[in-house]
């Protein structure tokens, strides 16, 4: 195959940047004729095998192997590298997940490639594929090629291609083997654990619902609770609301409280002063809900409805439960 | 009144009470004053004749203690009046216990006539007092202190014999009352020393002593190229108090007018002065025998404070209370624990200058460059230059249209970099010197420096000449607009901005001593001028003081009680002179504001003036 | 024990960012440097581990060109024992196959038990120096890391994973591990740290061969065609169509 699509799983399930890769890796077939085959592996391959099978790719390649059953840098980095190997592709694709982060080096050392990592645009139209990259804090973009004839390891960033748009068909199923003994894994993990977070630590949310002076009173502030539970957000709020005494200062943004960039920042009744606005202008996608046409925050918003805060937000939780 | 005479036993059980108690109030003064000596630097004898003036006015006039506290104030003012007056009678009793009285009977029963009436006085100031600190309880008085209770009785029981002894008496009664007034002296003088009480003692030599500046830090001067030897006995010194300091801790009177005035303890922060900056050396300094304790110092306190010097200002036994400075130093230059958005901050200033890192200025690139030929070097800051409130920007501006109106020519230093009032204050004397060096050099030719920023004048005035000779005098904004205004360069109007008051910046006008001249402009600008609670030198800090404009997490509202006060006057215009206290205005009176009333408007002098300019 | 900490000196995050005339990659004036912030939280955690045992090495590791040496002295400041310095012009290497290569080479000899580096850079971003070395010298990895604990050849390491959880993994020394910000307090070099550092050794090093695998072809501001997209309608509508937002364009639910 031209394009290996490494899919990652997600409680038994495929996970979401894993379909997103077959978007990709559809994208770039498209456009030269390439052929796309995707390995799933782990104890759950049968079931991943199934679901990735219902795509527009070539094949699946299955591989099931005891060390392999939970995950391993060790383990999972000398599988994909050993099926790599045999395999030949020209690219093998990623999405840029914590795990994808921890054993794909690996195989780019074993392999002596390059790991083009967190890419958010692809160019493949020329010979020479181009992967753009964020670098500087998302200040600047950065067009990435590589020096080499592959196979190339590809990693694309969180929604940088949309699963919604990989294509369905049918695939069929293949069993790979590898060789893979203890004394080739590292590391031993131990269950993975949720904490009870004492404070809030918005910096690693990915959805902040965040709320100012608009939302009135205290007395308020649980309909913005709410929102933020049922859209799987955090919670947080401009300095005023702090001060006044509504929410302890752990959810403060801006330049004396925490800085965030999330995937989305929803700013409800914010007026977009610059100590909130330095706070979270690296946000991703900036939706932003103020009674005033004239707020500071709807030059920075990607989103912006003019409107109030109080009638909006709890139908708003309605609709998304 | 009975004459008596002593036996021999009562006359050597008298001698021996007296030598035993003298001595040990002699030994206990002496060993603190021990301590003291060991300080660093010399006490400060410049300007003989105005701290003998200020001891008159504190002391004997006791303004401070009643300034401060009026009821209070006039009570112990009165205990204190009675034990002037008394101290002959207590003379003379004491004589007439080995049979050579003082007085005759004729000036025995004028002077009573002086001092029967103080001894009631003594009596209600006591009697106030007690039910003051004991039922009332205020909180800055602490806990119920067992010897404040004992002093109390023993001034009581010391009044009542007394007026008891002025009147007839049979010998044995008079002579029961004789001893017990005596025995009660005895131990007072015991217990004097032991106690707060040593005030009665150090409190004018301490009042005496306290230095005219404000703050009186000591410079630390520091040699990158010296020897590593040198470098550890500046960082042992570092620990060391100076003799003022020393002096200080022994001469409290636990009080608590400090922690009264603490913004940061008013905002319900950590930091109590009282207890953190002075009482809490007390013990140490007698353990130890020694003045190496400034590292006793809390340092989560220490790092609460806004270095506003109100405690200083308000002690009435002459403290210079805040030490946040001496504990900062430590950690940052000794330690190396320090804030995280403290870091950050001194990374910024060693790298590029200025407090937020950046290269580029817009509104200096507006304004003229300082040449020779011009007037004034016209010093920004970086709070305006950097735009940490936008709206400022504005202000700096209309100052410079008023000096165009008024024909000055300034021009802004094309390599400012910070004054160093960030890193001064949080304890990085290593990056204060090389910004402070670097300013020096930029202000090689220049004679005339006017500035916005207090914080910004405070430093290149004064700070900057404890380390060296400063070549160029420096005015604050507002008091150039008002020497304007008064010298007829410029013509202002009344506006209409509604009520207006003004919050004084602690750093104008306590540690510059400036509170006229922001008024002589206001009121040139208004009619409905009013002074805010707290107003002058007594002014509650805005809170953005000693770094914490940049500190992260706070664990009070510091930065709101000022600004409560504030939309509590029912002001329409709130006017600053200082660029921090403008910003924190702005933040803090928003949410404050109750619903329904229209914001307060904040405004610099200069917008003011600026505004109301009739040459425009 | 012997703890190698490889510090990036990087622009800082109120640096302006110039282009070089040709757009392959930054112009070097005007712009502030820094030390990477995750390295800083690396290097506090070897200096914790030196600490806590009572005795070892920190040694502090840079690539680049002179300007660097400010990074490793404040790492020497802090309290990194010594210091190596692999000299070359490093403008514009955004391979982490050659820097890696670098490295190791560099190393190599030392024998170090442990590894630490940042998660990843603040200027290419990359986050996969640390893991390359350590695979190249034969070490265990981790990446990740929000605690280190040591003990008898062994080090733990509490790996952050997606949606709030955790996972420790334990792996014998020697281990790279790569280390996120936040999961100590940085200390700030004491006035003895930064006079003692100028007496401490950097040891300047030629750089060894390497292969250039990947390289920026362009460096650019994003267009952004931000135009903010107002949503009205009644009530009802607006829900909707945030909703919608929410779901297609943003892709957050």
């Amino acid at each position: 195959m031209d394009i290996l699509i490494v899919i990652e799983e997600n409680n038994g399930k495929v996970h979401r940047m894993g379909l997103e890769s077959i978007t990709a890796a559809q994208t770039m077939a498209k456009g030269r004729g390439f052929s796309i085959a995707a390995l799933v592996m782990g104890s759950n391959a049968d079931e991943l095998a199934t679901q990735v099978s219902n795509y527009d790719i070539g094949e699946v390649l299955k591989l099931q192997h005891d060390l392999l059953s939970s995950y391993s840098s060790d383990g999972y980095a000398e599988a994909v590298k050993q099926v790599v190997e045999k395999e030949s592709p020209k690219y093998v694709f990623f999405g840029h997940t914590y795990q994808v982060r921890d054993y794909v080096p690996k195989i780019s050392a074993k392999l002596m490639k390059p790991f083009l990592v967190d890419n958010v645009l692809m160019n493949s139209d020329e010979e020479e594929t181009v992967f753009t990259k964020q670098m500087f804090n998302a200040k600047l973009y950065s067009d990435m090629i590589a020096m080499d004839e592959g196979p190339l390891l590809i990693s694309f960033q969180s929604a940088a291609y949309s699963s919604d748009n990989a294509a369905s068909g049918s695939a069929s199923v293949r069993d790979v083997n590898i060789n893979l003994d203890s004394s080739m894994i590292k590391t031993q993990s131990e269950d993975p654990f949720q904490e009870e977070s004492g404070g809030v630590d918005l910096t690693s949310a990915e959805i902040i619902v965040s709320v100012g002076r608009g939302i009135g009173k205290e007395e308020n502030i649980p309909m913005a609770k709410d929102l933020a539970k049922v859209i799987g957000g955090e919670l947080a709020s401009s300095r005023p609301v702090v001060d006044a005494g509504w929410l302890s200062s752990t959810h403060q943004i801006g330049s004396s409280g925490q800085s965030v960039s999330p995937k989305m920042y929803l700013a409800l009744g914010i007026s977009g002063a610059i100590q909130h606005v330095v706070g979270m202008k690296g946000a991703k996608n900036i939706v932003a809900i103020n009674k005033d046409p004239e707020a500071p925050i709807f030059e920075i918003a990607d989103y912006g409805v003019v409107g109030d805060v109080l009638e909006i937000v709890p139908k708003l939780s309605e609709a998304l439960e | 009144m009975t004459q008596i005479e002593f036996t021999v036993i009562e006359k050597t059980i008298l001698s021996l009470g007296i030598l035993t108690t003298f001595g040990s109030f002699i030994y206990e003064v002496w060993r603190r004053l021990r301590i003291v000596f060991k300080g660093k630097q010399s006490f400060p004898l410049d300007r003989f004749g105005a701290r003998l003036w200020r001891v008159f006015k504190e002391v004997f006039l006791h303004e401070k203690v009643i300034k401060g506290r009026f009821w209070p104030g006039f009570m112990h003012a009165l205990v204190f009046w009675g034990f002037i007056v008394f101290g002959l009678v207590t003379v003379d009793h004491f004589a007439l216990g080995f049979g050579h009285e003082l007085m005759n009977a004729q000036t025995h029963k004028l002077y009573s006539y002086i001092v029967i009436p103080f001894s009631i006085f003594v009596l209600i100031g006591i009697g106030s007092l007690t039910y003051r600190r004991f039922v009332s309880r205020p909180k800055a008085l602490g806990k119920i202190s067992p010897t404040s209770g004992f002093v109390a009785l023993f001034i009581s029981v010391l009044m009542i014999t007394y007026l008891l002894g002025e009147t007839d008496l049979s010998p044995i009664v008079w002579r029961i009352n004789w001893w017990i007034h005596s025995l009660i002296i005895l131990a007072f003088l015991f217990l004097i020393p032991r106690s707060k009480h040593l005030h009665l003692v150090l409190a004018p030599i301490n009042i005496f002593f306290k230095p005219f500046d404000l703050p009186d830090h000591t410079p630390v001067n520091i040699d990158l190229e010296g020897s590593e030897d040198e470098l550890d006995a500046m960082l042992a010194d570092l620990t060391e108090m100076t003799k003022n300091q020393a002096l200080d801790v022994f001469s409290c009177v636990e009080c608590g007018r400090c922690i009264d005035v603490c913004p940061a303890n008013r905002g319900g922060g950590l930091l109590d002065p009282k207890n953190h900056f002075i009482l809490d050396l007390r013990q140490p300094l007698l353990d130890k025998g020694s003045v190496d304790v400034l590292s006793e110092i809390n340092v989560e306190a220490g790092w609460e404070c806004t270095t506003c010097q109100a405690c200083t200002e308000v002690c009435p036994v002459g403290n210079q209370v805040e030490k946040s400075d001496e504990i900062r130093r430590l950690e940052v230059l000794v330690e190396g624990k320090v804030p995280q958005e403290y870091q950050k901050l001194f990374m910024n200033l060693q790298e590029s200058g200025n407090t937020e890192g950046r290269t580029d200025s817009p509104l200096a690139e507006r304004l003229p460059t300082y040449t020779t030929d011009k007037e004034y070097v016209l010093w920004l800051g970086c709070f305006a230059r950097y735009e940490l409130d936008p709206n400022f920007t504005k202000s700096v501006e209309n100052f410079a249209n008023i000096l165009d109106v008024a024909g000055i020519t300034y021009g802004v230093l094309e390599n400012e970099h910070c004054s160093g009032d960030p890193a001064n204050r949080l304890g990085d004397k290593l990056t204060y010197n090389m910004l402070r060096e670097h300013n020096m050099e930029q202000l090689a030719h220049a004679s005339k420096v006017v500035t916005l920023c207090p914080h910004c004048a405070l430093n290149l005035e004064k700070e900057y000449a404890k380390y060296s000779e400063v070549n160029y005098d420096v005015s604050h904004h507002t008091q150039v607009i008002a020497q304007l205004i008064e010298e007829g360069r410029i013509e202002v109007k009344k506006g209409s901005n509604g009520k207006v008051t003004y919050h004084d910046p602690c750093n104008l006008s306590r540690m510059l001593d400036e509170v006229d001249a922001p008024r002589t402009a206001i009121n040139a600008t208004t009619d409905e001028f009013f002074e805010l609670e707290e107003s002058g030198r007594n002014t509650l800090c805005c809170g953005a003081g000693g770094g914490l404009w940049w500190k992260k997490e706070t664990t009070g509202r510091t930065h709101l009680v000022r600004a409560e006060q504030v939309v509590n006057s029912e002001a329409d215009t709130v006017v600053t002179g200082c660029n921090f206290c403008y910003g924190m205005m702005n933040q803090g009176l928003k949410p404050l504001t109750p619903e329904g009333r229209s914001e307060i408007q904040v405004k610099d002098v200069a917008d003011l003036v600026s505004e109301n300019l009739v040459n425009n | 024990m012997k703890i190698a900490v490889l510090v990036k000196q990087v622009p800082g995050s109120d640096s302006p960012l110039p282009l070089n005339s040709n757009q392959s990659w930054l112009d070097e004036n005007g712009i502030s440097y820094v030390m990477n912030e995750c390295d800083n939280y690396a290097l506090e955690e070897a200096l914790q581990i030196k600490e806590e045992n009572g005795d070892g090495e920190v040694v502090v590791i840079s690539l680049g060109p002179d300007r660097v040496q400010k990074v490793i002295r404040e790492g020497l400041a802090k309290g990194a024992d010594r210091a190596i310095h692999i000299q070359m012009n490093s403008d514009s290497i955004a391979d982490p196959l050659s820097l890696g290569t670098l490295f190791a080479d560099a190393i190599r000899d030392e024998n170090f038990d442990l590894i630490f580096s940042g998660l990843q850079s603040d200027d290419l971003g990359m986050g996969q120096t640390g893991i390359i070395i350590g695979e190249m010298l034969g070490m265990s990895t981790a990446s990740l890391a929000m605690a280190t604990e040591l003990s008898e050849g062994i080090i733990k390491v509490k790996r952050e994973l997606e949606a709030g959880f955790f996972q420790w993994v334990s792996m014998a020394l020697p281990a790279s591990i790569t280390i996120q910000s936040g999961l100590n307090t940085p200390r700030y070099p004491s006035l003895k740290g930064i006079m003692g550092a100028k007496k401490k050794e950097i040891n300047i090093v030629t750089p060894g061969s390497h292969d250039v695998k990947q390289s920026a072809k362009k460096v650019y501001v994003p267009q952004s065609d931000k135009r903010t997209v107002m949503i009205d309608g009644s009530v009802d509508e607006i829900v909707n169509k945030l909703v919608e937002v929410f779901r297609n364009e943003i892709k957050v639910i």
